[in-house]
């Protein structure tokens, strides 16, 4: 493009190049009228210089439309075409035999049989591998792009395209483990909640499980069923993701990181005697669980009592503001960096809020709520040193030979801890689970887990939840898990125990 | 067998494209006379190839309608060629690459039209042909009536009635009150009057460059766009806003002009946006929200920018293959969006190589500007280069979220009858002062040679 620029440049003056002005022998009006043309031409020139200047501004305009262009099909194509709005993945579909999803140790999860999807397993990975018809979930609708494409050979492929055969769709490989996720299901048996295990170095998701569940294979009648207005079922909610649960205790932890913070040297020789069942805390009353009296503690005995008024204590010292911005930092009231469909965790106290609900909001009651994931997540952060990962259960696409097509890397969200904060905060946990209140859970252990317990009351105190996020090792974190037990009182299932038997089977699948 | 040739046209058209772009932009490197004409007359076989391979696809993947596809092939054609060789037989002195530009235009409007809907692609057939017609006298009347340039102020007040008259018979259609109605034909004034608005700038500034003349043209050329605002048309304000500071900047060749005005242009937009905040610019709002991050509300206001962006997408670099796509699923598909629809069938390397082919015609425009040498002339030529690649940037730029969406259409490619109109109306024009100044350069070439050769006789003797 420069170069047509430069020959219109020199247009006007190539024609009588070597011209030079030469009079000699010419009448008068002959003279003129050279001198004159000559003149012209070069007033013209002069007026050519600005219009020269906007071309090139002009090229550069349409250089970047294009170089846009190019680049949005080069890095943001991909993502963007396998948005589930994309009402083109149906018609690929139509091309394709929908491709299968394996877990990472190869157990194949998701098939078809003749016309029709079939899970092998059944229940037991119902939320999340989901299912394919109607408004799709999970893994079938996150990649439902990749199942509906084919990177079969291309002649195969060509061929197929001229007969109008379809084509095999392309494998999708998630990072789920078939180990850990039977060992979740079954620890949660009969009890609903929802198990979140992830690697907090790389935010891959090793199992999730959601109860109550569904078997995907007759998703015509749950779908019938779950959309009955009359019955008021939520079996089809992933309460992983999108369950919001009060946090409990389990909120504990930021309540203590955000008091490091706002108070650098007073945490360390923090110290609370709980003296009494009950205390008086901005004129609100607080006991602890089942009214236990923990009498003299630092911040880390605290937190592994999960002592109520120690919290309250602290509560009434921050800044809400700031307390506010810690958590939201946190991803609380944000949306999760997360592929699948998941709900904002809420935190609603600011600097205007009344004082009263600050004490109760601190240990984790009041009107906080939170996902499974997301606590996970938070748990995930400390484990990883700060660093917060995206989690991801698309590990890779295959075609249906087995060749790689894509690899999906894990990807990080941002740097919410400094090292010396997670250095503290890590033998605190541990202690929750040596001295505190996980200790009878986790006895005898051949590894190192820490992490936190919660109980949240709720139906006005008849019920409870049960709690647990943690990880398995303090030296060498590799997986965390995040569970949740409803009605825990009732089914006895207990969130630490289910824990217990995941970082057990984890170890096992080591060695 | 009709598969096969769909899927192996597919790849013939996109090279026969390259092909056409290549020589677009080589014919400004060409020097000599008979290779260029050599050059532009492939281009007529390459625009006919791939118009012919379209169709044939058209005609293959509708089985039903196929008779009436042939049929309106037929005519295409027919016009097409006529257009194409008679025009440059009355006008010797035409551009023939504007010629060509124009043909491929409109008839890749027209295949995607019949691809999306068909009864449009026959109505703005009838409309484009028509519009030939009536626009194949504009070079006869410039060469002929040189006293245009003496109308400065009434192409402004005339300009100026025109963009009102929407305020009095004006219809309200895509949020903006920007469309007339008579006759039962809906024609948007703003289309027509930015080629008086042209005209008007042009002509005040071959009259004089001085302070006076300029604050007069500042005047007329902010109520046009006060006007526009006041319809809500943005899109249009800023089309003229552009057109006006560079033809400002071209015509009195001081850049302090430049410089001034858009400092006044940010300055007017930051005013207007304290005082009428609620009232104008919400909509703006709403689009720059939506070009910021369509993601947050797919199904409702980031709907037509997503849907373009899954075309485009998923329409990969070589295109799903025309009637393969869904392209229909894009909101106004057949005009503000065609590019999308036109890079998801036919691909994004055409869809790039279109641009090349827009680009193209802006160089030709600017050629033509650079050549003339009369003052009125050349200004006007500019302001339309300007303005063809301006509007065709913010069509382009916002159906792929380069920029906020502003919905305006590609000259000839996209529907709408005012639209197609106004460009015939411009391309025209720029036909008429490339005759003007091809005829003067001729007469002007041979004085010159006469002058030789009494020099070269007087020396001999």
């Amino acid at each position: 493009m420069k170069k047509n620029d430069k020959t219109l440049k020199k247009a006007p003056s190539k024609k009588r190049k070597g011209k030079e002005p030469d009079y000699a022998g010419l009448t008068p009006d002959q003279q003129a009228f050279l001198e004159r043309e000559d003149k012209i031409d070069k007033i013209n020139e002069k007026l050519n210089q600005p219009i020269l200047g906007i071309t090139y501004l002009c090229a550069f305009l349409i250089i970047g439309l294009m170089a846009y262009i190019v680049h949005f099909m080069v890095t943001e194509k991909d993502q963007v075409i396998a948005n589930a709005a994309n009402s083109r993945l149906d018609k690929y579909a139509a091309e394709v035999i929908r491709g299968e999803i394996v877990t990472s140790d190869g157990k194949t999860v998701a098939e078809n049989d003749g016309e029709k999807r079939y899970y092998p397993y059944d229940n037991l990975f119902a939320h999340v591998v989901g299912y394919s018809e109607y408004t799709k979930a999970g893994i079938e609708l996150v990649g439902n792009y990749y199942l509906s494409e084919s990177h079969a050979n291309i002649i195969e492929r060509f061929i197929n395209t001229l007969r109008e055969e379809k084509n095999e769709g392309d494998t999708v490989v998630s990072t789920l483990n078939y180990k850990m996720q039977r060992t979740a299901y079954d620890a949660l048996g009969g009890a609903d909640g929802a198990v979140v295990v992830m690697e907090p170095d790389t935010g891959k998701i090793l199992a999730m499980v959601s109860k109550p569940d569904f078997n995907p294979n007759d998703i015509d009648e749950v779908w019938k069923e779950a959309n009955d207005e009359e019955n008021d079922s939520s079996v089809l909610l992933n309460r992983a993701t999108q369950g919001l649960y009060p946090p409990g205790s389990t909120f504990k932890v930021l309540t203590t990181l955000s008091f490091m913070r706002q108070k650098p040297l007073k945490y360390k020789k923090y110290h609370y005697d709980c003296a009494s069942e009950e205390e008086i805390f901005n004129g609100v009353s607080v006991h602890c669980y089942g009214r236990h009296v923990h009498g003299e503690e630092d911040l880390s005995e605290a937190l592994s009592n999960s002592c109520n008024q120690a919290f309250a204590d602290i509560g009434v010292q921050l800044n809400v503001d700031k307390w506010r911005d810690t958590l939201e930092s946190f991803l609380f009231n944000k949306s999760l960096p997360y592929m699948d469909a998941s709900a904002e965790s809420k935190f609603y106290l600011d600097g205007k809020s009344d004082k009263g609900y600050i004490p109760q909001t601190a240990f984790g009651q009041g009107d906080t709520l939170i996902t499974p994931l997301h606590n996970a997540m938070i748990m995930s952060t400390i484990a990883n040193g700060g660093l917060m990962m995206k989690p991801y259960f698309i590990d890779s696409i295959e075609n249906y030979k087995g060749t790689r097509i894509k690899k999906f890397s894990p990807d990080s969200y941002d740097t919410l801890m400094t090292a010396e904060e997670v250095d503290t905060i890590i033998p605190y946990l541990r202690k929750v689970v040596t001295e505190g209140t996980a200790a009878d859970y986790f006895a005898g252990a051949s590894y190192e887990a820490a992490g936190k317990t919660g109980t949240a009351e709720y139906a006005n105190g008849d019920h409870d939840y049960s709690w647990f996020v943690g990880f398995n090792d303090v030296d060498n974190p590799e997986v965390v898990v995040s569970v949740l037990v409803e009605e825990s009182d009732v089914n006895g299932v207990k969130a630490a125990a289910v824990a217990r038997s995941l970082f057990d089977q984890y170890d096992h699948l080591k060695d | 067998m009709a598969n096969i040739i769909i899927n192996v046209s597919k790849y013939i058209i996109l090279i026969l494209m390259v092909l056409y772009t290549v020589s677009c932009l080589a014919v400004f490197r060409e020097e000599d006379e008979r290779a260029r004409d050599g050059r532009l007359n492939k281009q007529i076989v390459y625009v006919f190839l791939m118009h012919f391979l379209c169709y044939l696809t058209l005609a293959l993947s509708n089985p039903d309608s196929m008779k009436e596809i042939v049929l309106f092939y037929g005519v295409q054609i027919f016009v097409a060629t006529i257009y194409m060789y008679l025009y440059h037989f009355i006008y010797p002195d035409s551009s023939r690459l504007i010629t060509n530009n124009m043909s491929f235009l409109l008839l890749i409007g027209y295949t995607m039209l019949t691809r999306l809907d068909f009864d449009l692609a026959k109505k703005q057939f009838v409309i484009a042909t028509a519009s030939l017609v009536l626009v194949s006298v504009i070079p006869w009347i410039m060469d002929r009536y040189k006293n245009m340039r003496n109308y400065g102020i009434a192409y402004g007040i005339l300009g100026i009635a025109a963009l009102s008259s929407v305020f009095v018979i004006g219809v309200e259609q895509y949020g903006s009150r920007n469309w007339i109605r008579f006759f039962g034909i809906t024609i948007q004034p703003s289309e027509l009057v930015k080629i008086l608005f042209v005209f008007f700038i042009a002509s005040m500034l071959s009259k004089g460059r001085n302070l006076r003349q300029v604050a007069v043209t500042t005047l007329f050329a902010g109520v046009h766009m006060a006007v526009l605002v006041l319809e809500k048309d943005l899109g249009g304000a800023l089309i003229f806003f552009v057109i006006f500071i560079f033809m400002i900047y071209v015509g009195t060749g001081k850049i302090r002009y430049l410089i001034v005005y858009i400092a006044g242009g940010f300055a007017m937009a930051g005013l207007a946006f304290v005082l009428f905040k609620d009232r104008l610019f919400d909509h703006v709002m709403v689009r720059v929200n939506v070009w910021k991050d369509p993601w947050a509300d797919i199904s409702g206001d980031g709907y037509q920018i997503t849907q373009s962006l899954f075309a485009i997408g998923s329409g990969g670099y070589f295109g799903s293959g025309l009637t393969k796509g869904s392209p229909q699923v894009i909101p106004v598909s057949e005009s503000d969006f065609i590019f999308s629809a036109i890079s998801e069938e036919f691909g994004v390397l055409f869809a790039l190589a279109l641009i090349l082919v827009c680009f193209s015609c802006f160089i030709c425009f600017i050629s033509i500007a650079m050549k003339v040498r009369n003052r009125f002339y050349k200004t006007m030529a500019f302001g339309f280069a300007i303005c063809y690649l301006f509007q065709t940037f913010l069509s382009i730029g916002g159906v792929t979220k380069f920029i906020p969406s502003t919905g305006v259409t590609i000259p000839l490619v996209s529907y709408g009858g005012s639209s197609v109109l106004s460009s015939l109306v411009m391309f025209s024009i720029m036909q008429g002062i490339s005759t003007i100044e091809n005829k003067e350069a001729r007469k002007i070439e041979e004085e010159r040679q006469n002058i030789e050769e009494s020099a070269v006789k007087e020396k001999k003797r």
